[in-house]
């Protein structure tokens, strides 16, 4: 075998060894050089913020309230706008600035002032953010068109970041509920507010891996909760429409009002005026301006009147002061605390039961119970009732009103029989709901509530529902919603539908000023539950100011009806015939 | 003595074949590291390419719930109240009245509750689900002939 001279072997090894060495060298030289040091910057992992998408909000039928939208940030890249041969920054500049005033409306004068006015050492600077999709994409069309022109002035530099932002699809609808949410992702008001923390999730701030290989590291980042509300969605937009009606016909300033499930405290419709499109959020200052409240059902207290004798009436049954047979006669006035009180219609009626009592809405007759009842007792129903006190429902924004009690400084004598027929007390609507509850629903007063369920996870955890209380005995609540279902047929009220027993009660009151009483306006309000004898519903109607008439009868009462006439269809209530027919099969 | 010595360069080798000996032994070190390079880097691009895919698929899902979400709200909106009622107004629905309604009883017929959106086979709250990402594509070469060894070890080795 012939032998290779020795210096092939040496210049094969050489060759070998040096490309070797090259590599070696370019390994490190790569590992070692400022653009991979700066993204593998902390071992290959770099700190970023993680906002999760909000909780979507639905109804109890899962009709969506809230949900959520994809917006965009727009942004320019200045790395990108260096000059060229034939374009100086100033152009490509002013080219963008062109291009955003034609696609988004701004005002290409900021556009470019906020380009041309960088920081030294800036690289990106946002034009605008919150951009809807549809003008979006007209500006990446003019991004895509401006690829091809063979000026070559082009659009490269504008990035988009795409992100998400509240949508309310029902605009006003529900919109005093649900509350609504700024671009800082903060809830206001409403469901927005007071579950914002759950509804937000959390934002995460982690190091994440930049390295591909280690991909499987990133982290999952949960959404917000979904929230499934009591509220129906139609029953809700019925009772809108009514209540905007109502305002309309009676010249109302604002009204409420309220449906309640009485046995679980579920909340199927809860609206107020004014409302808001929840998707312009930034006209909440010309909406509700100086005090106005963000819902009055929850924000408002006000002296009810004649609607809180029912509860001097079940205070006095249940402590057996009276009973539905008691006569009182009805001299037109009574004195307590040194002061005369008047009936409303200042005559005297006579010989009244406590049910022509309510029938007839006397104040002398109330006020002559509460004082047959006394301080102690009268306060201590009033207290176990929840009025003048704070219920807790799941919404943020909840105002208690008062309750004066003795002993405080400015409580009178007087009060006793004043607060008898609501006057001297300020209560919130709900407060009349849920202390009403308790009539309804065999003594039992319930928690209002507005949340039905939690989904995380693809699991729903629905709500129980809290009884807060028991303020009088099931049979006192049977009799008082006996004598009130009575009361109605007597007068012939209103409210009634044929066909459905109803128990409720009218409230005219008096509005307080720094003067007195106005003598002027008056509150208007109705509250009653059916059908009996087991409630489906409870609707409270408040009307302020009506001018249509002065009278909550005439005012109120009419309204209460035509809410439960679209109740009964929605929550498919059949009649008191067809349940009794239905019931004998 | 001058014999000895010439037995002794009669037995080793000549220059020229120890020099050969040594570059044979570095080319071989060198074939030998540039395998193991070789694999290395494949088996890195490999692990790259597949990160880089699942960094795209994780971009993807992001931007496909993010269209969902659109289209949830869309069709909200375009079933929205307002808009059925303007439907339903242009089809000449009316409003039932209570009194029109005749009902009937339906034996073994249960009224509407409200919605459930539990999603069947959803993992239970607290139980952590299956990793996504299986350890053949995370694990080192080091790593994989340590849990082979180790599960080789525990179970007795195979016969």
């Amino acid at each position: 075998m012939k032998r290779l001279p020795f210096w092939r072997y040496l210049t094969i090894a050489a060759v070998l060894g040096l490309i070797g060495t090259a590599i070696l060298v370019q390994i490190v030289r790569i590992q070692n050089s400022p653009e991979v040091a700066g993204i593998t910057d902390q071992g290959g992992y770099i700190w970023k913020t993680f906002y999760p998408a909000r909780g979507l909000i639905y109804d109890r039928n899962g009709i969506l309230l809230a949900g959520n939208r994809t917006v965009y940030e727009v942004g320019v890249d200045l790395t990108a706008l260096a000059p060229t041969k034939t374009h100086t920054t100033l152009d490509m500049e002013k080219n963008i600035a062109l291009a955003v005033q034609m696609a988004l409306g701004m005002d290409p004068a900021a556009a470019l002032t906020k380009m041309t006015n960088a920081a030294a050492g800036t690289q990106y600077v946002v034009l605008e953010d919150y951009v809807a999709s549809d003008k979006a994409e007209q500006l990446m069309k003019l991004q895509t068109d401006a690829q091809a022109d063979p000026s070559g002035l082009n659009l490269n530099a504008v990035n988009f970041t795409a992100h998400l932002t509240r949508s309310y699809p029902e605009n006003d609808l529900a919109s005093t509920v649900l509350g609504y949410v700024t671009q800082d992702n903060h809830g206001y008001m409403g469901v927005e507010e007071k579950y914002d923390n759950i509804l937000a999730g959390i934002p995460v701030t982690l190091r994440v891996p930049a390295d591909p290989r280690l991909a499987g590291d990133y982290p999952t980042i949960e959404p917000g909760q979904t929230l499934i509300l009591t509220i129906d969605r139609n029953i809700q937009a019925s009772v809108e429409k009514i209540l905007d009606d109502a305002l309309t016909s009676t010249g109302a300033t604002s009204g409420t009002i309220i449906v309640m499930d009485p046995k679980t405290g579920e909340i199927l419709a809860l609206s107020s005026t004014p409302r808001m499109n929840l998707n312009d959020y930034t006209q909440v200052n010309q909406i509700f301006p100086g005090e106005t409240p963000f819902d009055r059902a929850i924000s408002q207290a006000y002296e009810p009147g004649s609607v809180a004798k029912i509860f001097t009436m079940s205070a006095a049954l249940d402590t057996g002061t009276v009973t539905p047979g008691t006569v009182y006669i009805d001299n037109g006035f009574i004195v307590v605390g040194g002061v005369r009180i008047y009936d409303w219609n200042n005559a005297a009626w006579g010989p009244q039961d406590m049910t022509g009592c309510l029938a007839n809405s006397l104040n002398v007759c109330l006020a002559w119970v509460s004082t047959k009842m006394g301080n102690n007792t009268f306060y201590s129903y009033m207290k176990r009732f929840g009025l003048g006190q704070l219920t807790g429902i799941d919404l943020a924004g909840e105002t208690a009103g008062r309750q004066k009690l003795p002993g405080d400084s400015d409580w009178a004598p007087v009060d006793l029989g004043t607060n008898a027929f609501g006057q001297g007390v300020a209560i919130t609507p709900i407060q009349m709901v849920m202390a009403a509850s308790a009539l309804a629903n065999n003594g039992q007063m319930v928690y209002p509530h507005v949340l039905y369920a939690q989904v995380r996870d693809g699991h729903q955890s629905n709500m129980s529902p809290q009884i807060v209380g028991t303020p009088i005995k099931p049979e006192t609540a049977h009799t008082i919603t006996a004598m009130l279902a009575d009361s109605l047929e007597r007068e012939s009220s209103t409210a009634l539908l044929p066909g459905y027993s109803i128990a409720g009660k009218t409230g005219t009151a008096q509005i307080p000023t720094s003067t007195g009483y106005d003598p002027d306006n008056i509150n208007a309000s109705f509250i009653g539950w059916g059908p009996l004898p087991d409630p489906r519903f409870l609707v409270y109607v408040w009307l302020e100011k009506p001018q249509s008439n002065k009278a909550a009868s005439v005012v109120a009462a009419p309204i209460f009806k035509q809410v439960i006439e679209k109740l009964v269809v929605l929550m498919g209530i059949p009649p008191n015939l067809a349940q009794t027919q239905n019931n004998g099969q | 003595m001058e014999n000895v010595t010439q037995i002794v360069q009669h037995v080793r080798q000549a220059n020229w074949r120890v020099q050969r000996q040594w570059i044979g032994l570095f080319l071989l070190g060198l074939v030998a590291v540039s395998m193991v390079a070789g694999i290395y880097l494949n088996i890195t691009v490999r692990a790259t390419l597949a990160g880089r895919e699942i960094q795209f698929l994780q971009s993807r899902i992001i931007d496909d719930q993010r269209a969902n979400s659109d289209q949830e709200t869309l069709l909200a909106g375009l079933t929205s109240y307002a808009t059925m009622q303007q439907r339903a107004t242009a089809l000449n629905f009316q409003p039932v009245d209570p009194g029109n309604i005749t009902y009937v009883v339906v034996p073994g017929y249960a009224s509407q509750t409200a919605v459930d959106m539990s999603q069947p086979g959803a993992a239970s709250q607290g139980q952590s689900q299956a990793p996504v990402i299986l350890p053949d594509y995370t694990e080192s070469l080091f790593d994989w002939i340590t849990s082979t060894l180790t599960s080789s070890a525990s179970t007795g080795g195979q016969p």
